[in-house]
């Protein structure tokens, strides 16, 4: 009997029934968003159609592997990757700083795991102010970095001008000068690349290390120095990840430790100020901004490949474009 | 129909042109082949509504009821919907593409020449496929965007965030994929810049130009692998990750709401 009873009787605590304010703010799927996701489909449709219509597909020449267009460019979601290759190292910018980016998008909801301000846009107390700061940060400084980074037409090129050309008979002892191209006319700095590809100067130094005439060069003295224990060597089919492993100094400065660290300082900056002006206080305050900063940046480096860069890559204004197809 | 009492003639115009309005409308919808396909008529009351939600197989990854502020345009814009419609869209007119074209170096070029020429509406449909796959492209970033300045990925909907991200780069590289097929100036010249950004990738540089690209340059192997990732390897897992995508939102108690 006692067993049959409670079976039967249920602690009323847990027959709870459904608030009934929620389900009155509910409204029936059909036909209410049934209708709307229709009327959007239609408006697609016929917007796609209509532009289908007047806008024809692009379809140049018959592919030649002869002639490379100049410039030659991706399709506009990846021409931000294009862009980070003039400025940086091209595993930094075609393969790691991408798969950074998914990977921090990926996880954002593992980090920041607080339920508050969900449902509604923008929902907590700051995200509209970090997120126009941040966005604007991001256009300021990509459009900067890249004025002044890349490319024949920047001021960087004209004020660095004065960097004498190595090409000079007399060998420049100390002094740093600029390697032109055979036959170019001397220009300054089209990069920060050029910091390893041209620069050079030697200063003193004590003939050890390699050094033997008592100049220590950049960047002959610097681009092949070696890794610790790398004569030992253990293959693992086609890898050999240590063996014979040497580091370019110069590159590493232009390509990887100047262009990273600029972006990581701007980026730790525009976080600092922000939270010393009392804007930025939750890990959500924090994603607003970086989620902002990456997407901002991906797209206006998008553009400025788009719209900015002609032949050879320079910088240019997007009504100067042409393109030289072989 | 029979049990009702007969109404006789009818005694002036209105009843006249009412009688042929329900005629025509039973002739439509109370015909034995429309009953075979719609079980029901036109769903009237707010129980066949749900119903027809919850047991049509087109509308059934939709809840029956929900919240009021989900409906109103502002809150989604409806922008994870139009993705998916801007694949079927893509699925549609891309399976009409394939008819006319052949993924060979030798024929490509010449079939997308000859599908804007020579084919009826050929050009409307690569016309379309193009413009949609750009759309696509946007409309997945513009959603991504909606669902984090709503703060929709919180708990407990980390992992659906997750398949949205794979989501993202699936769709990138199917939009990759089918840059190159038209095999012109290009297609082959946008391919080899990404070529070249695979083959930047620290250690694996070969191995993915190899295993992704088919070679050291862009060539006839490039085209049959993107080809066959196009039109079948990439939208099946992209189909397979919608999916969970779909039924997740379902799992998680639907869309996020203010708590």
């Amino acid at each position: 009997m006692a067993v049959e009873t409670r079976a039967v009787a249920r602690p009323a605590a847990k027959a709870r029934p459904r608030p009934r304010r929620e389900r009155e703010e509910e409204v029936l799927v059909w036909p209410d968003l049934v209708f709307v996701e229709f009327i959007a489909a239609t408006l697609f449709t016929i917007t796609f159609l209509m532009l289908s219509v007047f806008i024809n597909a692009p379809l140049l020449n018959r592919a030649n592997p002869e002639l490379t267009p100049n410039p030659s460019k991706a399709p506009w979601y990846f021409l931000n990757l294009q862009e980070l290759l003039l400025h940086m190292d091209k595993a930094w910018a075609g393969v790691l700083l991408p798969t950074i980016a998914l990977g921090f998008f990926a996880s954002i909801p593992y980090i920041d795991r607080t339920r508050s301000g969900q449902g509604v846009w923008f929902g907590s107390k700051n995200a509209v102010r970090l997120t126009l700061v941040s966005a604007a940060y991001s256009v300021i400084v990509v459009a900067a970095l890249v004025s002044f980074d890349s490319g024949d037409r920047t001021y960087t090129e004209q004020l660095t001008r004065w960097i004498p050309s190595c090409n000079a008979e007399a060998q420049h002892q100390g002094l740093p000068c600029l390697q032109d191209a055979e036959g170019e006319a001397h220009t300054g700095f089209l990069s920060t690349k050029d910091i390893s590809k041209r620069l050079q100067f030697s200063v003193p130094f004590p003939n050890a290390l390699g050094v033997d005439d008592s100049n220590l060069d950049w960047p002959g003295d610097l681009d092949r120095i070696p890794v610790p224990f790398n004569n030992v060597c253990g293959n693992v089919g086609s890898f050999h990840l240590w063996c014979d492993m040497n580091l370019n100094i110069p590159s590493i400065m232009a390509e990887q430790v100047i262009p990273l660290s600029t972006v990581v300082g701007l980026a730790v900056a525009i976080i600092y100020v922000l939270f010393r002006v009392g804007w930025l206080r939750t890990k959500r305050d924090l994603f607003i901004v970086m989620f902002t900063a990456v997407l901002v940046s991906y797209l206006a480096l998008a553009m400025v490949g788009s719209f900015f860069r002609g032949e050879g890559q320079n910088l240019i204004w997007p009504w100067e474009i042409k393109v030289d197809e072989g | 129909m029979a049990l009702t009492e007969d109404p006789g003639k009818p005694r002036n115009l209105a009843e006249r042109v009412q009688r042929v309005q329900d005629a025509v409308y039973s002739a439509i919808f109370h015909n034995y082949v429309w009953q075979s396909i719609f079980r029901s008529g036109y769903p009237n009351t707010p129980r066949n509504q749900m119903l027809v939600v919850a047991t049509n197989i087109f509308l059934h990854l939709h809840p029956t009821r929900i919240h009021r502020t989900h409906v109103k345009i502002t809150h989604t814009y409806c922008l994870g919907g139009l993705t998916f419609f801007m694949f079927l869209i893509l699925t549609v007119t891309g399976v009409l593409l394939m008819f006319y074209y052949v993924p060979s170096v030798d024929s490509a070029y010449q079939d997308i020449a000859a599908l804007e020429t020579n084919v009826k509406f050929g050009l409307l449909m690569r016309n379309m496929h193009r413009w949609t796959a750009h759309a696509m492209v946007i409309l997945v970033f513009l959603h991504m965007m909606r669902v984090f300045y709503t703060g929709a990925y919180k708990p407990p909907r980390e992992f659906n965030w997750v398949v949205g991200v794979i989501l993202l780069v699936l769709t990138l590289v199917l939009s990759f994929t089918g840059y190159l097929l038209p095999w012109d100036q290009l297609a082959l010249w946008a391919v080899t810049v990404g070529h070249g950004i695979g083959g930047s990738a620290p250690f694996f540089g070969d191995e993915t130009q190899l295993i992704v690209f088919g070679g050291f340059e862009v060539g006839p192997s490039t085209l049959i692998r993107f080809y066959t990732l196009h039109v079948i390897a990439l939208p099946l897992i992209a189909a397979v990750f919608m999916a969970v995508h779909f039924w997740r939102i379902r799992r998680d108690g639907g869309m996020a709401r203010p708590l």
